[in-house]
């Protein structure tokens, strides 16, 4: 899957990547990688820029600390983006729902409760 | 950044850094070297890795998209140019209603030169795909439409010294558009 068709939910898959505890960008992408079995073909470097414009959302917070000599920015969620994912996870259960439902001519499950 | 790099990534870096605040670029240098070991752990040579980490990560000019993108100022001016029609329309009928257009007719100049340029600068800054463009366009316009705005309120208020409910929105709306440039200046000087 390459990065234009995730356009939209790219968000919300990175806030997933790091609802297990903080990450760095690199192991969000590791993360990603594995949850999605490789499928998920990104240009790593545009997770950095993603990653900023949530931080500023309030979504995650990011902290520094030094590794081998080197800086490091890790990334946790923040209470807020928590309830985000959340949101976007019952929304994503719902279009797909509708979705699938259209694409294989059945009948549409009732919307989860938000 | 230690010497033992290849010279491919220390270039890559070094375009980044020539246009990223250093804080952003630290970050993209430990995820480039990280990505970069990743390759040298599958057995590629230290060049062929360097090449498959940049190639990972992306040219240098969508990463500077990217970042630009989400810089402060940029969001800043795309705001300024969506509500400016409105704090213009509050202006325009205040001015026409009180008949009080601020200042001589070389003044009134300025200002809509003034204007002109702040659009401008704005919209330099909400289309850029260069980081450090969309700073110092968006931080040049807002700090034109702050003057703009200073310069209408006191023309108005303590020149021409009118005072009625449609002059007071205007007033009040160009002064919250100050503290918005204002705010908007801190925390874009905090990300760059």
């Amino acid at each position: 899957m390459r990065a234009e068709e995730l356009k939209g939910h790219l968000d919300a898959v990175l806030l997933a990547a790091l609802e297990g505890g903080p990450r760095h960008g690199y192991a969000v992408i590791e993360a990603l990688r594995q949850s999605t079995g490789g499928r998920l073909d990104l240009p790593t470097g545009t997770i950095y820029p993603a990653l900023r414009r949530l931080e500023q959302a309030g979504l995650i917070a990011g902290t520094w600390s030094v590794v081998g000599g080197r800086r490091r920015r890790e990334y946790r969620l923040t209470p807020a983006g928590v309830q985000a994912l959340s949101g976007r996870r019952a929304a994503w259960r719902d279009f797909s729902a509708v979705v699938t439902a259209a694409l294989e001519d059945k009948v549409c499950p009732s919307p989860s409760p938000a | 950044m230690p010497e033992s790099e290849p010279g491919l990534i220390r270039g890559y870096l070094e375009v980044l850094a020539g246009q990223l605040p250093g804080p952003i670029v630290e970050e993209l240098a430990d995820g480039l070297t990280q990505t970069h070991r990743s390759y040298l752990a599958r057995g590629l040579s230290p060049d062929a890795a360097a090449e498959a980490a940049v190639t990972e990560f992306g040219s240098a000019e969508e990463i500077l998209a990217g970042f630009a993108r989400v810089h402060p100022a940029r969001r800043a001016a795309r705001r300024l140019l969506g509500l400016g029609p409105v704090v213009g329309g509050c202006w325009v009928a205040a001015l026409a209603t009180s008949r009080a257009w601020p200042g001589p007719a070389p003044a009134r100049v300025v200002l809509g030169l003034l204007l002109v340029s702040c659009i401008g600068l704005l919209a330099v800054a909400a289309l850029g795909r260069r980081y450090r463009v969309a700073f110092y366009s968006g931080i040049a316009g807002c700090v034109g439409f702050a003057a703009l705005d200073a310069s209408l309120i006191v023309g108005v208020l303590v020149v021409a010294g009118v005072a009625s409910w449609v002059t007071a929105v205007a007033v009040a709306v160009s002064s919250a558009r100050i503290a918005f440039c204002a705010r908007v200046a801190v925390v874009s000087q905090q990300n760059t």
